[in-house]
Parts: structure tokens; sequence; C-alpha cells
């Protein structure tokens, strides 16, 4: 038996890594874990990382830009009904100084980029032969001594430590088995997208989206995209491709009897997306259950004697209609994880009550004060107006405003009221306002 | 853009261990649940890779070769015929994302 690291840490994602990367610069020994051949071998994400924490961990990372697509300057929300789009578009050259505050990854590159960041960390402290990143080793359980967790079991092998962080992802089968989360999750916590990632020639893509160097646009979707199920699209510039998706509600996807790779057919040939897809050469297909990112979801307590739950093994996630943050939750989690994980080693205490801190440190942060803060706006999200009368108004408000026919034409109000009439009425709008209004 | 079957949207997926015969089946379904109880079998349209399928006589069958570890099935299936873990690296299926 070798002698016991000072945190063993199950998953090589973005939680798990930036938990490394803290851990690697205050010369811990610690033990990271990925199942996949490389970290991102298995990580799928729609996706964009929000937020300027990457830059906490890898300072200036926009000065070397071999680890993320395109920085985000052009942002869009497009309303849909089944022949047109209705877009709120937002570009500013203040979103082009970096810190970049939003980045488009790929995370099959981005998660084995990061990786490289955390052993280069990892060489440049006393733990260069003993601290770890290793691959391709499933953890099969956390070994647990009289209720508190001291290890972990992979390839037949223990492996003990004074702390256990959990970044394993949605699929959170170790945070299960001891008991943080009830073995069976339902449907209504969880979502799945799919998506294509669609490659194009550079320059193509430069003039299609307008983009300017490495900036990049983000198009999230609502409406005709999810054919009546809770959810939406979305379409994120990479560097040299398009990643175009869907996130889908699972209990609605199941109540609705709809096939999640149908419905993304159905999207791409939306006239409005089929023009921005012209051309494009599909290169890959992927799936994934996200979190719904409803704090409902997330555990009561993300804490036990000698273990941390850190990004999506927790549900930490958040999509309040503005942009869907997984990734930045993911880092910012392993980082306070971490964070937690030193502070206990200062007091040689791993004790439940210890790591308590950590639960702490997120409802301090932007984490959990936003999950709570946006909680309305979360359910506003899953109302069925949201994704049905709400962009078939818009649309239909849409076609009247911008028709020009050579007879006399009507008044605004006129046309939204017609719209309304056929699609819902004031009172349903009346009563989404207010609690729209509570919401945001 | 010509549209994709889900063969060929799967055609473009790295698998892992794709030549061994004898890959060890990371999933477990009890599908004498499925076409007994059930009322929905609702993992025959959710499931993004269909690995769940009907045949001519409405019986449900589960591969688990093309799975991509996407997780849906375990969580749409609320009549506990499915028993869910990661695919051994060695002895396993699983993919490999060339972009994720």
């Amino acid at each position: 038996m070798e002698e016991k690291f000072d945190c063993i840490i199950v998953g090589g994602g973005i939680a798990g890594l930036s938990a490394a990367m803290i851990l690697a610069r205050a010369d811990a020994r610690f033990l990271l874990i990925e199942r996949g051949e490389f970290c991102g071998a298995k990580n799928v994400s729609g996706g964009v990382l929000w937020g300027s924490d990457l830059n906490e961990l890898v300072p200036d990372f926009g000065d070397s830009p071999e680890g993320f697509e395109r920085f985000i300057n052009h942002r869009r929300l497009t309303f849909m009904d089944d022949q047109s789009a209705f877009s709120l578009d937002f570009k500013s050259a203040h979103f082009e100084q970096t810190p970049y505050s939003g980045v488009t990854v790929l995370r099959s590159k981005f998660d084995a980029w990061l990786a490289g960041k955390v052993e280069a960390q990892i060489e440049q402290g006393t733990h260069s032969e003993s601290s770890f990143l290793a691959t391709d080793i499933l953890v099969q359980e956390v070994i647990q001594e009289s209720g508190r967790v001291v290890g972990i079991r992979a390839g037949g092998e223990d492996f003990f430590a004074d702390c256990v962080i959990l970044a394993e992802g949605v699929n959170n089968l170790l945070t299960r088995q001891i008991g943080i989360e009830p073995a069976y999750v339902p449907a209504d916590h969880v979502a799945v997208g799919v998506k294509e990632v669609i490659e194009f020639d550079k320059s193509v893509l430069e003039d299609r989206f307008q983009l300017n160097g490495r900036s990049g646009l983000t198009n999230e979707f609502v409406g005709f995209c999810s054919d009546g199920v809770e959810g939406g699209g979305f379409l994120y510039t990479n560097e040299k491709s398009l990643s175009v998706g869907l996130v889908l509600g699972m209990k609605d996807l199941r109540e609705k009897k709809k096939a999640p790779q149908d419905i993304l057919n159905q999207f791409k040939e939306h006239p409005a997306v089929r023009d921005m897809l012209t051309g494009g050469k599909v290169v890959e297909y992927s799936a994934h259950v996200v979190s719904t990112g409803d704090i409902d979801a997330v555990p009561e307590r993300l804490y036990d004697d000698g273990v941390l739950i850190a990004g999506e093994a927790a549900h930490l996630l958040l999509n309040a209609g503005k942009a869907i943050q997984g990734m930045d939750y993911a880092m910012r989690s392993g980082i306070l994880a971490a964070e937690a994980v030193l502070a206990a080693r200062e007091v040689s205490d791993f004790s439940g009550a210890q790591l308590s801190g950590y639960q702490k440190a997120l409802e301090n942060s932007y984490v959990l004060t936003d999950m709570h803060n946006f909680h309305d706006a979360v359910k506003l999200l899953h109302d069925p107006m949201m994704f049905g009368a709400v962009p078939n108004v818009l649309c239909d408000f849409g076609r009247q405003f911008f028709t020009i026919r050579s007879e006399p034409g009507q008044k605004s109000r006129h046309m939204m009221t017609a719209a309304v009439k056929r699609h819902s009425s004031y009172w349903d709008l009346i009563k989404l306002g207010a609690k729209a209004a509570r919401a945001l | 853009m010509k549209r994709l079957s889900i063969s060929e949207r799967l055609g473009l997926v790295s698998y892992r261990n794709q030549a061994r015969t004898d890959a060890k089946a990371h999933i477990e379904v009890d599908t004498d649940i499925c076409n007994s109880t059930c009322p929905h079998q609702c993992t025959t349209y959710v499931c993004p890779a269909k690995c769940y399928t009907l045949d001519e006589a409405g019986e449900l069958h589960f591969q688990f070769e093309d799975c991509i570890e996407c997780g849906t099935c375990m969580y749409a299936c609320d009549q506990g015929a499915v028993k869910w873990s990661y695919p051994d690296p060695e002895t396993g299926r699983g993919v490999n994302w060339n972009f994720g």
C-alpha cells in the first residue's frame, strides 16, 4: 500500500482539472483519475465557457489561444416558428478585450489542453514524481470506513486519501453510491443535449458569420426548434466549425414521444438555420445528459466526511435565459472544492463539519447565489408558453410588421393584437409577464 | 444539407475497442419489464443512439455497442429496467470523442 494522497479527484473534466490546478499550485500531493483515454475524451458540451474564471486558472489564456475556439463578441437570441426567425442581436467591441467573458470550446481539445497546463504546474512543485493525472482508469467505487470516505477502488486496486473530490459529471454514479444523491434520479431533473459539429472552410465561416480573427457568435433558439418539447436550440461558432444542437427536457421528451435526433434534423432544416449550414460537413454527432439547472435538483449537502462534490455531479448549472452556464460553474466549484481541501489540510481535519466550508463558499459565490436568485427565471423558461405561444406571437407579429404590401397598412398595435389572438390571449401573456417581472 | 440517418450519424462516432467481439456490456436492460408492464417503452424513441429498438412483433431489444454513454436511458426509464454503468476502458465499448 502506497502512502496516501492529500486528495483524490475523480474525473478529469473541467471541475476536476480546476481543482487539480489549485492543488498543484499549493504543492499538494494528489491523484486525479479520468476514465477516458485522455482528459476530454468522454466530455460533451454545447459549448460556451462563460465568465472569466479561466483567466484565474490559466492567466492570459487569451494570448495563446490553442485551448479555446473563439471568443464571443456577438450574441443572438432567436424566436422561431416553422417559417420565421425573430432575433434579438447584440454585438459589441466591449467583448473584445481580454480576459474574454465567453469562449467557445470543443471539450476533447479544451480539456486535454487544460490537463497539459495542470501537468506543467505539477512539474514545478515538489511532487512531480508523486502527483498524477491518471487516464484510462475507471473508478469502480468509493471506499468508506465507518461512514467516512477514505479512498477509491479503481482497476482492482485501492487508493487512499485524506479527502476525495467527486467531479464525475452529471451521470454521478459515485455520488449516488455514497448517498449524497438518491440512486434513481428522475427524468425531470435532467435534459438531453444532442449536437453536431459541422465543419466549414474557415473563410466561408468567417464571411458567413462576420467573424474577425478569433471572434465568434453564439445563437440560442426557442420555439419551433424543439418541436413542442421543453428546451431550445443553439448554434456556436468554433474556429473552423459550428456546434449546432438542442437541449430537450427529458420528462417532456418522454411524454411527447419524440426522438431527439429527429427534432435535430427538423431544426437544421428550418429556413433560417438551413441557410447558415449550407456547404458544411457533419464531422461528429454527439449526445449527453445535462442538468436542468434547477436548484431543486441540487443535493442538499455537497460534502460529507472526507468527500466533496463538484461540477455537474452536484447539478451545478444555470440556464436563466441568457446563457447556459455549466462549465464556468464546474470551474468555480472545482476551485472552491480544492480550496476547502487545502483549508482542511491546514487544520488536519477532513470531517464533514470542516468541509462544509465548501458549501458556504459556493453559497457566497455566483454559483449558488445565482441559482437561488434566478430560480424563478429557470421555472419561467419551463413554462410551455415560452417555447410555444411567445415565439409564435413574435414571429406572427414580425411577419405582419415587415410585410410591405401595396395597400394601406395597419398600425403595429393592431398587428400585435391579431398575433396574440391567433396564438394565445392577452390574459395569458399578462400572467406570463407578471411571472417574468418577478423572475428577472 | 442532406438529412443524416442515425446510422450515418453513428458512423461518425469513434468507438473504443471496436475490434473486440467480446466487449463487455456496460448497460443491462431487463427487457422483460419493457415487454410486459412498461406503459411507454420510451427508450425506443428517447435514446439518441437508437440502442433500443422494436421488432415486427413489437418486442423491445437492446444493444450496447452503439451506445454513446449519454445517460439518457438511465433517467428516461422510470420502470427500473435499466442498470447503467460506465464501460470498462479495457474490456468495454463506449466513445472517444474527437470534438466533444
